[in-house]
């Protein structure tokens, strides 16, 4: 019963239930993508071919370029170096913005061509390519709404470590953050082979 | 025992005052006592549906209500009963409660995180009451099947949502639980020395953690449906709806045991207090447990079997249904071995344990039915199912609950019950029950289908019996509940061990002081040492309690 | 040829009898304990903990019971999907709220289904909306309709009557209306009204 326990390795075992919970959350639509995958191969081939590959690529080296800064930014916090900390975290946020952005270029794009749920263009497409790009918005918008959240998490951060409140002694928070900005990347990193490097 | 102030008189921080003591609270102990509050509220709100429900089964040609505002009221009772009530009610309620006691520790792990729980809790509750009105009230049964929850106008979406917001509520509960339990036991608490209860919470908080995701993100996958219509549930648009219902039972089947693991939890703490002797097989128990949580999470399409499904998947999941039967039935022999050779008071907790092996074992058996390939085809959908979870669900979680509640009540508010009114109100329960549930399968076994709001002629003596047992369950029902509440009109307080227990939960004055434990708690090595708590009564001078 | 109908009964009754065995066996091991060693007359409690020989004999039993219940629900499974190949196929098409069933001379009638006597009948099930679930209790049959996708069922028409049709998978408003009749009349009556316009 002590007055205040202060157990990092409680809190970090907790963050890691909790991408375990959101690793099942994406499982779900995994499994989907498998049961459709097999259903409508070749519509998943045609639709796959046309997503924008160069974008795609983009955002995957983008999205590891910001996992490598959250992951400095740690070790920079371990040797105290807060001005460092800070402007690796805001390299992250704009990665993480950058990412985004790419993404707006790439839906509003599909958009353009009537290809979204429900519009008059998919109603006449074949009902492989209908789940293809359904599951695409899906989990690629899944994904981008987590990576806003993600996005504010880091902002978040970025600010306790401006006033201190996240320090060289207690870097716990800015830690978990980090687990859950690689978690992003770690789901972008499967979904980027499924939807644009499909044969 | 000292004189330390209970949690009642010590808000978790000074500067609170008055209702914000409680609703800014991150004291365990005042979250459990808000859970129960709201959850019973739920609970009397979804008897009141279910009466309504029976009441109009009692006729064939039924004055009371049209078939849509049957359909709406039947989706109400399943989702306030399954999502409000029974899937919280245990670990919420029980194991905020007493879990931290149990293992020695002052809370839970997430303290704010455990608030935010339930002000999810109570933002789904309201979400879901909000679903109501907007657009009418949902018609499409608690599993939200599609295509039918696709192209409905009920308020389905909102509706969906609020079950979404729940099952983050609980999922963060059992994240909250499992941390605790890895971080906070007391340094001596070894694993086999965790009581019974607190290793039921614990497995069932793994399912609360895995599972609950899928239905999440299956149910938004339901709302994109209706919102944009993507299409990947929706067979005229190629996607398949044999799929949604696989995502659905592979989170629902799972919380099933949500339902039921921490029930029986709380019978295995009952039955050897009131035996005054060690629980038999404390490891075999706690093996079932385990085995329950994994098992139960690979027997989702049992409840698909004439969906369409391949045969071969029928043949799978028929066989590992039967093998989850086992761990649920060692339980059971474990919970009667331990009353041999004991010294059994039957007080009112253990009265309900009684009755919960009863009519839990029915609902077992009857489910060993279901599981059986070839007789599913017939009774599924019907009458029979509802019988067969209603036995399981409220014979066995259901009447844990009450035996829960009766057991802790004096621990939780430090005042008695009256028993008399108690054996009374238990019998009256038990026996409008039977008579409510068992014609249920009769009723099934002859063809009558679930979800309608008539049936044919014939069956209709056996409906109007069993509504008639309705009534007298629900007013046994009314009676427990009632003679709770007077027992907060009683003067006398419960000293800090009414029952004779030997968890640690009765090592401290009831109701527990802010920190829970005026001493520093001891440990025993085995956590259901009877000789040794009567060997610590007799030279404390005090017997257990026996009541009024 | 009439058997699926039995196997699913034998079935029925061979697990419930060893059910009820059991249930009466717990329920009263356990009212006898609560009498036997009730406080007043057993006032010292023995401290049994565990005996793992017990633990194993009611582990081991119990799996074989219920690999025995399932071996035999799964057998009479097996008959319910097992269709003779001389049977007379009939499309089925669930639609909100009504059945509609198709003849091999694509005769079509709705919420009536007739069939001959001494024939097994092969229905297969499609819907044209949301999912349906075709039952006839009096066969111990059901499936369910989804929309694009067939699925089949069958009887054998042993016995001249008229049987309830129910749809078991809720499907709206209309879902506890939405019966039909299932009639088996001789092989002379089914042709003469097969043929009629």
């Amino acid at each position: 019963m002590s007055e205040h326990h202060v157990d990092n390795t409680g809190s970090k075992f907790g963050m890691w239930l909790f991408l375990y919970s959101e690793l099942m959350l994406f499982g779900g639509l995994f499994v989907l993508y498998a049961a459709y995958y097999y259903q409508y191969t070749t519509f998943f081939i045609s639709g796959g071919k046309q997503l924008d590959l160069f974008l795609g690529t983009m955002n995957t080296v983008i999205l590891l370029l910001s996992s490598f800064t959250v992951a400095c930014s740690i070790e920079a916090m371990r040797k105290n170096s807060k001005k460092l900390v800070l402007l690796l975290l805001g390299l992250t946020v704009f990665f993480g913005i950058l990412f985004l952005c790419n993404k707006y270029i790439e839906w509003n794009h599909k958009f353009q061509h009537g290809i979204y749920p429900g519009s008059a263009y998919m109603e006449q497409s074949a009902k492989g390519l209908v789940i293809f790009f359904g599951l695409y918005f899906t989990m690629t918008g899944l994904h981008a709404l987590h990576l806003l959240i993600g996005l504010i998490v880091i902002g978040v951060c970025f600010f306790l470590c401006w006033s201190d409140r996240i320090n060289a002694k207690d870097f716990i928070t800015l830690d978990n953050s980090g687990l859950y900005w690689h978690l992003i990347d770690v789901i972008w990193i499967f979904l980027f082979p499924l939807f644009y490097l499909i044969l | 025992m000292s004189e330390e102030p209970s949690f009642y008189q010590t808000p978790s921080s000074n500067r609170l005052k008055g209702i914000w003591a409680w609703l800014l609270t991150t004291d365990h102990k005042r979250i459990g006592i808000m859970y129960l509050l709201v959850i019973m509220l739920w609970f009397s709100i979804g008897i009141v549906l279910g009466i309504l429900i029976r009441t109009n089964l009692m006729f064939v040609n039924p004055k009371l209500m049209e078939a849509q505002t049957y359909n709406a009221l039947f989706t109400l009772h399943g989702v306030i009963m399954i999502f409000l009530f029974i899937i919280p009610a245990i670990p919420s309620i029980f194991g905020n409660f007493l879990l931290p006691i149990q293992i020695g520790a002052d809370d839970v792990f997430f303290p704010k995180l455990n608030l935010l729980s339930w002000y999810l809790y109570i933002a789904g509750g309201i979400l879901a009451i909000v679903s109501l009105f907007l657009k009418g009230i949902p018609d499409t049964g608690w599993t939200f099947y599609v295509p039918f929850s696709i192209n409905t106008q009920t308020g389905v979406t909102l509706s969906v949502f609020a079950v979404f917001i729940l099952g983050i509520s609980s999922m963060i509960t059992g994240l909250n639980f499992i941390t605790t339990i890895h971080r906070m036991r007391k340094d001596d608490m070894g694993w086999m020395q965790l009581p019974l209860f607190t290793w039921s919470i614990y497995a069932t908080s793994w399912v609360q953690l895995l599972a609950t995701p899928i239905v999440g993100v299956t149910l938004l996958v339901v709302i994109f449906e209706r919102l944009f219509g993507v299409g990947l549930f929706d067979p005229s648009k190629g996607g398949d709806p044999l799929l949604y219902q696989h995502l659905f039972w592979m989170y629902s089947h799972p919380a099933v045991y949500i339902m039921i693991l921490p029930a029986m939890g709380i019978i295995s703490e009952i039955f050897p207090v009131f035996a005054r002797k060690s629980i038999f097989g404390y490891k075999a128990i706690v093996a079932s447990s385990m085995a329950i949580a994994i098992v139960g999470s690979l027997v989702w399409a049992h409840h698909m079997f004439v969906s369409g499904m391949s045969d071969v998947a029928v043949l799978v999941f028929s066989l590992l249904t039967f093998l989850v039967a086992i761990p649920s039935a060692i339980k059971v022999f474990n919970w009667v071995s331990t009353l041999y050779k004991g010294s059994i008071y039957v007080a009112p907790p253990l009265l309900f344990a009684l009755c919960f092996v009863f009519l839990f074992c029915v609902g077992g058996f009857t489910g060993l039915i279901q599981g059986a390939a070839g007789p599913n085809v017939h009774i599924h959908d019907t009458h029979f199912i509802v019988g067969h979870f209603h036995f399981v669900m409220f014979g066995g979680t259901g009447f844990a609950f009450l035996a829960g509640l009766h057991f802790w009540w004096p621990k939780f508010f430090g005042r008695m019950y009256n028993f008399k009114a108690a054996y009374t109100g238990t019998i009256l329960l038990t026996v409008g029950f039977i008579m409510h549930y068992m014609p249920m399968f009769i009723l099934g076994l002859k063809g009558m289908p679930r979800r309608y709001y008539t049936y044919l002629p014939e069956l209709q003596p056996m409906n109007f019996f069993a509504g008639i047992g309705a009534y007298i369950m629900v007013g046994g029902l009314v009676v427990v509940l009632i003679n709770l509440l007077a027992s907060f009109r009683r003067k006398e307080s419960v000293p800090a061990d009414p029952w004779g227990g030997t968890t640690l939960e009765w090592y401290v004055p009831s109701p527990p002081p802010l920190k829970n434990f005026v001493h520093e708690p001891v440990v025993n090595s085995y956590p259901y040492d009877f000789p040794k708590k009567f060997h610590e009564m007799k030279s404390s001078g005090n017997s257990a309690n026996k009541g009024v | 040829m009439g058997n699926a109908v039995k196997y699913v009964d034998d079935a029925f009754i061979y697990i419930i009898v060893f059910s009820l065995f059991l249930l009466v066996v717990i329920t009263a091991t356990m009212v006898y304990f609560v009498i036997k060693y009730r406080a007043s007359k057993h006032p010292e409690p023995s401290d049994i903990r565990t005996n793992w020989k017990i633990e194993l004999i009611w582990t081991v039993i119990p799996t074989i019971i219920a690999l025995g219940m399932f071996y035999i629900g799964w057998q009479s499974y097996i008959g319910l999907r097992t269709v003779p190949p001389d049977a007379i196929e009939i499309d089925v098409t669930g639609m909100q709220y009504a059945w509609v069933f198709r003849y091999p001379n694509n005769k079509e009638s709705e919420s009536v289904l007739i069939v001959p006597q001494g024939k097994p009948i092969k229905l297969n099930i499609t819907s044209l909306d949301v999912l349906h679930s075709l039952f006839i209790p009096a066969f111990r049959i059901k499936m369910d309709a989804i929309k694009n996708m067939k699925t089949y069922t069958w009887f054998y028409a042993d016995k001249i009557g008229n049987y309830t049709i129910f749809c078991t998978e809720y499907c709206g408003v209309g879902h506890a209306d939405m019966t039909g009749m299932l009639r088996i009349v001789t092989e002379s009556e089914y042709s003469e009204w097969l043929n009629k316009k």
